[in-house]
């Protein structure tokens, strides 16, 4: 899932002052999870907002913001609403406020989180990241778990002269992932492959931005 | 003599090394060179060391080079993508410098610009065989060279890594890279050392031991506080603190490296040492004076 932070107050009323009526929109999805776009987060914004002599005319909470077609219908009854509003407010990740920018050519859209990473839920409203998503999977070589993400230096060979007691150099709180890789190596009797492989650096190409693709199979295959 | 011609011979080689300036004044950078000049065998120039900013290393073993010494360019691969190294790497070559030294670099978030982009684009033993297919005449993405390189390169290695054995695996791996020298981390017990020694005799590669001059107790205990791979004995650390003052707390942290240098030479533990002498470079030819490498 996608986690997102809300932002500073201070800033998100910074961005917002030159409006007066504002349209909030939530997701159901993730940044429900997060607590930064679910029902209660709206509720609260319509109250700061109030508070800062703001009008909120209206708000929705989208099922998954960053459909933007499910979004589109979802929105279309609040058509008078957001027609009202001097601007729209999105309590989501940057992929589900640019849904909203989509379908509102004419409306100012401001962001009240920041979208952080790819993250695994690990209890409730508890993340750690796990997945970079480059396009080139290299779990297969590295035990299961990603130097990509998990090493700061992202280094594929390891482990750098940084590490302490099989800690990183950038936090003690911090695993080395490449001594995680190690043990667990170890466990599943991979060393000789630990030892023997030395991967080519990374193709980049494949993570060029922006993505973006077609899951439909073509019709021509069947 | 070149480093490469050093090690051919069997020399007990000794290198040290000089942090580049903050700033544009390189007056320090001539005073450090002509100090080490005939004393050492080649000088690093380090690569914005700790991430910190500073004067390319680039420029400043041309400037060794120029000095009349014998250069080493220390290369981080934290601050420049795949098409920035061999781009440097080409200059380098051009602007005479043979030796390199590789190493992945610290984290930015060491340094004095926090907020800056790390690259990693490739890391050592990736960028040991880039060095590797320039000096074969091509670039990494195969690409002929018109000229190629004839770098000699070398990595760094932590002796006294915790656990040993996924460091030894990335040694072996940068040998087979490509490496044919490599400088430690400092190193403060010889017994621990052996230990390590006793692997990497294994491979052909040539082991410059870390010596890392102690001005006192309390660099001692910073540096088991704070560096990753050093540990410095409690029994050095008495001796430094026995010592009544700033001075004879100096010359106590030489007789120590001295005293290491002389024993890994004698007993031909290692094939020489790296001698960084952050903030005393001024006693490095009075410690090989000690060792016994002086006339």
């Amino acid at each position: 899932m996608i986690i997102t932070k809300k932002r500073d107050t201070k800033a998100v009323l910074e961005n917002i002052r030159n409006y007066r009526r504002i349209f909030l929109v939530g997701c159901g999805e993730c940044a429900a999870l997060c607590a930064t776009g679910g029902r209660p987060q709206l509720e609260q914004m319509k109250e700061l907002l109030h508070a800062h002599g703001k009008e909120v005319t209206g708000m929705h909470l989208a099922k998954t913001g960053c459909q933007v077609l499910g979004t589109k219908r979802e929105l279309s009854p609040h058509k008078e609403a957001i027609a009202a509003a001097d601007c729209i407010l999105a309590l989501s990740c940057g992929a589900g406020a640019q849904t909203v920018v989509e379908l509102n050519e004419d409306k100012p859209v401001c962001s009240a989180n920041d979208s952080m990473y790819l993250g695994n839920m690990t209890r409730h409203q508890v993340f750690d990241e796990r997945c970079s998503m480059c396009g080139e999977c290299i779990l297969d070589k590295t035990a299961g778990i990603c130097p990509v993400t998990a090493c700061p230096k992202g280094i594929l060979i390891g482990p750098c002269g940084g590490v302490a007691d099989g800690k990183c150099e950038v936090s003690p709180d911090l695993p080395c992932v490449w001594i995680r890789i190690y043990e667990r190596m170890k466990k599943l009797d991979q060393l000789d492959e630990f030892s023997a492989s030395v991967p080519s650096p990374k193709d980049w190409s494949r993570g060029a931005r922006p993505h973006n693709g077609n899951a439909k199979e073509p019709k021509n295959s069947r | 003599m070149s480093l490469h011609k050093a090690f051919e011979k069997g020399k007990f080689v000794v290198t040290s090394e000089i942090g580049p300036p903050k700033g544009t004044d390189t007056d320090d950078i001539r005073r450090l060179v002509d100090l080490y000049r005939g004393a050492v065998d080649a000088i690093n120039a380090t690569d914005n060391q700790s991430a910190v900013m500073r004067m390319s290393s680039l420029a400043v073993c041309k400037i060794i080079l120029e000095r009349g010494a014998e250069p080493i360019l220390q290369m981080t691969c934290r601050d420049r993508n795949r098409i920035g190294l061999q781009s440097d790497l080409l200059g380098a070559h051009a602007l005479g410098i043979r030796n390199v030294v590789v190493m992945t670099g610290d984290h930015v978030l060491a340094g004095d610009h926090r907020q800056a982009k790390p690259v990693y684009d490739v890391e050592s033993v990736q960028l040991l065989n880039i060095i590797n297919s320039l000096n074969n005449g091509a670039d990494m993405a195969g690409n002929a060279l018109k000229g190629n390189t004839c770098f000699f390169a070398g990595a760094v290695v932590t002796p006294e890594a915790n656990p040993l054995e996924p460091q030894l695996m990335k040694f072996a791996k940068k040998i087979q890279a490509g490496a044919k020298y490599f400088q430690t981390q400092a190193i403060y017990d010889i017994t621990m050392f052996k230990v390590f020694m006793g692997h990497a005799r294994r491979h052909q590669a040539k082991v410059l031991a870390g010596i890392v001059v102690l001005k006192n107790e309390r660099m001692a205990k910073y540096l088991n506080d704070n560096v990753a791979g050093i540990r410095v004995p409690q029994d050095l650390i008495a001796e430094l603190a026995a010592a009544p003052n700033r001075e004879e707390k100096q010359k106590a942290g030489i007789r120590i490296a001295a005293r290491h240098i002389r024993r890994l030479r004698e007993e031909r533990i290692c094939d020489g040492v790296h001698i960084m002498a952050i903030g005393m470079e001024g006693s490095v030819p009075a410690i090989m004076q000690q060792a016994g490498l002086l006339e």
